[in-house]
């Protein structure tokens, strides 16, 4: 089952061919587990930024401070020009990059369905990086400011070696 | 007598010459050499590759196996570490997804990086010349194939030299060490096989998914990007060489006030400034360690906790601490 789900947002099954295995989807959880994790790869590998858990606390924030604008700003409109060149500049191929439409007209025949059923996907789990090491000094670096540093210069072992546990 | 004078005139315009010509021969030499890593620094990005090579720092060793394609458009780089729990590194240009499995779950981390064996020299060498100088040594074969070994040295106790062998056909670099001040080595990756592709198709380019386990995104620490112009610290009397490269504000695990993070470079290798006012809660820090080839820093100026971590000498971190001076 997880094959076909993988080829139908590969675009390998076309999406009217595909009935039962949306119909699997929406009854089996395993096949609707796999359904959001594969969403999830998809995701990450072609870029597309998953809304984080407070996303709308800051949105909301954002909003709050952001100043009310009634005359156009022709700043804000090159922005925002530049903005969609630049991401038009993005090349979309990524491997797993199915065909975007056909994977949100299932997607929302799927969500449409199952809210309609009563189910629920599974919330996306976020992993948190709790170091294991205390932060004394002499116990070695404090792992979070090394991960800090990994995150935005990393260096050859932070791509081979894990250095900062993760706690579940 | 006259001819004495006139032969000994010429014994010294003879040395002379020969001292203008062999400054000049060394000049090229050293030339010759940083066009052997400028070529080693383009190919890594432009050629189409497949192999293993070994990471090796400390007691830990690892195995990963490489596949790099350029299509003409784009760069596409796909990284095993071959160990129990494969963990997978995919690249787009500088944009890496990483699967890293964790017990039950896959952790998937978003990160931008550049400098991925065997392409960690940067493709303009200018600030690396200012900093390390140029040596060449001898031929060697690595992974079957033949080498030049180079040597980068640096100019000051302030950062750590090199060992490159660069593949005398493809152009590649094939092995690195990073040495100490006492010349061992803190860190080495070799390849240990490796041939060209000619394959344009993208198929690898996926991860291998496991079914049996979760994906899970990773916590993305919230960063900002620093445009505020008016800060409360300057940075004085930098150590040789190194320069901003980076500035944004992020939330450090632990920690309940966003931290101002400062990335430094001197071309080659980075170092990480971290700036955050002490707060009642916060228990100062001060010490440093060294561990492998990191450095880390900590101490205190004017109500302000430094922190400093980057694989160079101890002496440099502390001295990028000191550089921070605050506006009174």
């Amino acid at each position: 089952m997880n094959e076909q789900i993988s080829a139908l947002l590969d675009d390998e099954i076309a999406v009217e061919d595909a009935a039962h295995i949306i119909t699997a989807v929406q009854l089996s959880k395993q096949a609707a587990e796999a359904w959001s994790q594969y969403h999830l790869i998809g995701d990450a590998m072609r870029g597309n930024a998953v809304l984080s858990r407070q996303f709308k606390q800051n949105l909301m924030q954002k909003i709050e401070v952001e100043a009310t604008v009634l005359s156009p700003n022709a700043a804000l409109i090159n922005l925002v020009a530049e903005e969609v060149k630049h991401r038009s500049k993005i090349p979309a191929t990524w491997s797993i990059a199915a065909s975007f439409a056909a994977v949100m007209m299932v997607a929302w025949l799927v969500l449409h369905q199952q809210a309609q059923n009563g189910h629920e996907l599974a919330p996306i789990e976020v992993a948190q990086a709790v170091s294991t090491t205390e932060s004394a000094i002499d116990q070695g670096i404090p792992a979070e400011y090394l991960s800090a540093h990994q995150a935005s210069a990393p260096s050859a072992s932070s791509y081979y070696i894990q250095t900062v546990n993760f706690k579940e | 007598m006259k001819r004495l004078v006139l032969g000994r005139l010429f014994a010294i315009a003879t040395l002379g010459v020969t001292l203008v010509a062999s400054t000049n021969v060394q000049a090229s030499a050293d030339d010759d050499v940083w066009q052997v890593l400028q070529k080693a620094a383009a190919a890594a990005h432009a050629l189409s590759y497949q192999g293993i090579f070994y990471y090796q720092a400390g007691s830990q060793s690892k195995p990963v196996q490489i596949t790099h394609l350029f299509n003409g458009k784009g760069e596409f780089a796909r990284n095993v570490v071959l160990d129990n729990s494969p963990r997978e590194v995919f690249s787009q240009g500088n944009d890496l997804v990483i699967f890293n499995p964790r017990n039950e779950k896959i952790v998937i981390e978003k990160r931008h990086g550049q400098n991925m064996f065997p392409a960690i020299l940067p493709t303009n060498l200018d600030s690396v010349k200012e900093s390390y100088s140029v040596r060449a040594g001898e031929r060697e074969r690595v992974a079957g194939r033949p080498a030049q070994m180079l040597f980068l040295e640096p100019k000051d106790t302030l950062r750590y030299g090199y060992r490159f062998w660069v593949d005398t056909e493809y152009g590649l670099l094939l092995k690195s060490e990073m040495l100490n001040g006492h010349n061992e080595v803190i860190e080495s990756i070799a390849f240990n096989q490796l041939g060209l592709m000619d394959i344009l198709d993208l198929d690898w380019f996926q991860p291998k998914i496991d079914n049996k386990k979760s994906y899970v995104m990773e916590n993305e620490t919230a960063t900002i990007a620093y445009n505020s112009v008016s800060t409360d610290w300057k940075l004085k009397d930098l150590p040789s060489g190194f320069r901003k490269v980076d500035q944004m504000i992020r939330m450090v695990h632990g920690k309940t006030l966003p931290v101002t993070h400062v990335v430094l470079s001197d071309g080659l290798v980075s170092v990480s400034l971290f700036i955050e006012p002490i707060t009642k809660n916060i228990k100062p820090r001060i010490g440093h360690k060294l561990v492998g080839g990191t450095s880390f820093f900590a101490s205190v100026s004017d109500g302000y906790q430094l922190t400093v971590v980057g694989e160079v000498p101890e002496v440099t971190v502390a001295q990028i601490a000191n550089a921070v001076v605050f506006k009174k």
